[in-house]
């Protein structure tokens, strides 16, 4: 039995399908668009239900994404019932979409959500008259408070299996008699059409009265026949006698069926206006405070995230690479050694750079999805959005970008938050220009070797530079096709604050990372694969032999005008694909200087031992770097001390060439998970782009650098 | 008058949208903008734009660009 959810955004539709399905719903997208979906299959009382959410919408027009996708669910997948999730405490406005719904023709109930705190504000509804004059079921649920799920889902299934479809809409549902009229007309004309029969006649009637572009031309492909034309007369007659466009005429006749309805089966309390969200608003979105509160929220967000899982993460990567990496070697044991070594730093090493990235997730997706159901999200965009708009983009754009200052990967996965399809897709596009905290231990390499005195500096310089230059690709980028966000216009619902639960949250973060896992896991895995051959093979050979060493020796002179042609630099540009701060290891590789590592021999059980206490460690550090401490440790600059390191490094750069390196890392594809994400979030196409993207951008910066930098005397 | 010409508090009548983009006349009237629709502007961001309105109960945010869309009368 499939089962579609469908309602407005803000509704807690979310909460109440995370409250029937919980641990069994999945994320990933809606084909060919970023929009997620949410998808579940599970038995209840011996019945299979595949739960599909469709997304948040307030109309079906033909104008978003979203709604289109709504209405092509509804109309090809021919769900056996869809469960509309209103919002109690706002009738009048989510109705609009429930008529729409029913429009459609499917079986149906309405899920009359939040209703405990409709009836703590004093509301009252005659719910036998208010169900009569829908002519379908109408259950009052609390999504948060686990209550009327049970109701809901009986009642969907038994709504589904009478295949009761809304033909007959009831007398109180139709518009003015003179529309109507003008409907039946068109509706027989379409009978002789011979159409596909899973378009309902009256809604067909409906869209064409209202040109709907979109259903005539989807016609056009399905029947090679353009019946835009039948309408026209009808339109006409319409327009004539209402003054007005037909798309206009009955929308306002919508809403005053719905006014009809609610005026004689709803009481408002006299005296409602959220006062909770009106007094937190006040101050929130205040002339003087909105922004200070703004950036304080975000620092909090930022700091605990990344302060947080930054133990977790340590641990992680010392678990797979020391520990499970070790005990993996001693069994291949008699393997050859190329073997091991792909094993090794090659599966192992992929599986445990996913790895490392899941304390990051669950912390990041925790706070975003805090952010958005409380409400927050939507006034930092309110309070944002005339300086992101200027970049031609969204004021919700604005938290992915300061996520990316921390780690790019969950500032990408941010953009969900995010409403237009095209402002998701600028706003990826611009994250990988912050430099993250990947990044500091290139900085801290070349500052400590050539700008001592000015450390500090250099390293401010490299984050405003990132900032400047994403903000003229957006200028650039905001008004070709694929990114033309300017044009939309923000149209932005501030929902009133509330309390998210505690399921919900935990809920949206654990499925949410479970599909990162899935979805980018293996094309982080193939990756490590390839680069792992790139820096290893032929086997045997030294960093100055391998292919990625004869590589860079023949491409290394494309980079004379940045001022870094030797193929050391160049060389170590791709294992910072793996991970940015892989840059510094592999320069010191390629460059010759000699690692120190001590093995001691330890047993089992003494390594077992470690792991536990290490985990124990992260744990009561992470407490500690999130409550205790106040400077976010991700901005430490650690110094390289090695001083045969500092002297390999003059020995190929000047300040001048490892300054424009510096930039050129900046600038240059942050890492492959990095492009997982966004392979994961946008597709092939927009990773390419992007690929394409950070491979020229930089070179064309570092060469404007280091061109620039002569021309001023500096070498 | 226009809607983008109202300040804070000030209450109006929704008289009619521009036509001249159909998509966002739909999208407005969709949102609740129809014809004698009271609303009332609740507050206006720190920078200048955009603005929250209050319509049909809940609260829409909506550019100046948008709101000189909608013609207004003073109530």
């Amino acid at each position: 039995m499939n089962i579609a959810f469908a309602g407005n955004p803000n509704v807690g539709k979310t909460a109440l399908i995370n409250a029937i399905a919980g641990s069994k719903l999945k994320v990933g997208n809606w084909p060919g668009v970023t929009v997620e979906k949410k998808e579940a299959e599970f038995k209840y009382k011996g019945e299979k239900i595949q739960l599909v959410d469709l997304p948040g919408t307030y109309s079906l027009s033909p104008y978003t994404v979203e709604e289109r996708i709504t209405r092509d669910f509804i109309i090809n997948e021919d769900p056996d019932c869809v469960i509309n999730v209103i919002d109690s405490t706002n009738l009048e406005r989510n109705l609009y979409l429930t008529l729409l719904l029913m429009e459609m023709e499917k079986p149906i109930v309405i899920a009359l959500n939040i209703f405990d705190e409709f009836e703590k504000s004093g509301y009252k509804i005659d719910l036998d008259k208010f169900k009569k004059y829908l002519g379908i079921d109408v259950i009052p649920t609390v999504a948060t408070k686990n209550k009327g799920l049970n109701e809901l889902m009986d009642k969907a299934i038994e709504v589904a299996k009478s295949k009761k479809h809304y033909k007959e809409m009831k007398y109180s549902l139709l518009f003015d008699r003179f529309i109507e009229n003008e409907i039946n007309k068109l509706i027989e004309k379409l009978k002789k059409e011979k159409l596909p029969n899973k378009y309902p006649l009256r809604w067909l009637a409906i869209k064409l009265i209202e040109k709907d572009e979109y259903i005539i031309q989807i016609l056009k492909k399905e029947t090679e026949k353009d019946i835009s034309s039948l309408a026209k007369e009808h339109i006409m007659v319409i327009e004539e006698r209402f003054n007005d466009d037909t798309e206009t005429i009955l929308t306002e006749a919508r809403y005053g069926i719905i006014n009809g309805i609610l005026k004689d089966t709803l009481k408002k309390p006299k005296n409602y206006n959220i006062p909770f969200t009106e007094k937190v608003d006040k101050i929130v979105t205040n002339k003087y405070l909105g922004l200070p509160i703004f950036l304080a929220l975000m620092y909090i967000v930022f700091k605990l995230t990344f302060d947080g899982s930054g133990p977790f993460i340590d641990w992680v990567d010392g678990f797979i690479n020391g520990y499970i990496g070790k005990y993996v070697s001693l069994a291949l044991t008699g393997a050859p050694n190329w073997l091991n070594s792909l094993v090794i730093n090659g599966i192992i090493g992929g599986v445990g750079l996913v790895l490392t990235f899941v304390p990051l997730m669950l912390f990041i997706y925790f706070f975003l999805a805090l952010l958005e159901e409380s409400g927050y999200m939507s006034r930092a965009a309110f309070v944002l959005d005339k300086i992101m708009h200027s970049i031609g983009l969204n004021g919700k754009s604005f938290i992915p970008m300061i996520l990316g200052f921390g780690c790019n990967v969950p500032a990408i996965y941010a953009t969900r938050a995010l409403e237009n399809e095209k402002d998701r897709k600028l706003t990826a596009v611009l994250v990988p220009f912050m430099s993250c905290g990947a990044r500091l231990p290139i900085y801290a390499l070349f500052t400590g070797v050539f700008f001592v005195k000015y450390q500090a500096y250099v390293v401010l310089l490299m984050y405003i530079l990132g900032i400047a230059v994403a903000i003229v690709v957006g200028l650039l980028l905001k008004n070709t096709k694929p990114f033309e966000t300017a044009k939309s216009p923000l149209l932005l619902e501030l929902p009133p604050y509330r309390v998210p639960s505690a399921k919900m949250l935990f809920g949206s973060m654990w499925i949410r990372t479970k599909a990162f896992l899935r979805k980018a896991g293996s094309i982080i895995l193939m990756a490590m694969i390839i680069l792992w051959a790139a820096i290893n093979l032929p086997y045997g050979s030294t960093p100055n032999n391998s292919y990625l060493a004869k590589a860079a020796k023949v491409v290394a002179p494309v980079f004379t005008p940045a001022g870094f042609n030797k193929w050391q630099a160049v060389a170590s540009v791709l294992p910072g694909i793996i991970a940015k701060e892989s840059v510094v290891g592999a320069l010191g590789q390629t460059l010759g200087v000699e690692k120190k590592s001590e093995k001691k021999k330890t047993s089992f059980i003494q390594d077992t031992r470690k792991q536990i206490m290490g985990l124990i460690k992260a744990t009561i550090d992470s407490f500690r770097n999130m409550f205790i401490s106040f400077t976010p440790g991700i901005f430490k600059i650690e110094s390289i001390s090695n001083s045969t390191f500092s002297q390999k490094i003059r020995t190929v750069f000047t300040p001048l060439s490892a300054f424009s390196y510096m930039v050129f890392m900046l600038l240059f594809i942050p890492c492959i998970v990095t492009l997982a994400a966004i392979k994961q979030e946008f597709g092939w196409g927009l990773m390419f782009f992007e690929i394409g993207l950070l491979t020229i951008i930089p070179y064309i910066v570092s060469v404007i650098v280091y061109q620039g930098g002569r021309l001023l005397g500096f070498h | 008058m226009k809607l983008s010409d109202l300040r804070e508090k000030q209450r109006a009548k929704v008289i009619k949208i521009d036509g001249s983009l159909k998509s966002l006349k739909k999208r407005l009237a969709d949102m609740g903008f129809v014809k004698n629709q009271e609303i009332e502007i609740k507050r206006i961001a720190p920078l200048g734009d955009p603005i929250e309105i209050s319509v049909k109960g809940y609260s829409l945010s909506l550019r100046k660009k948008e709101a000189e869309k909608i013609e207004v009368e003073k109530i």
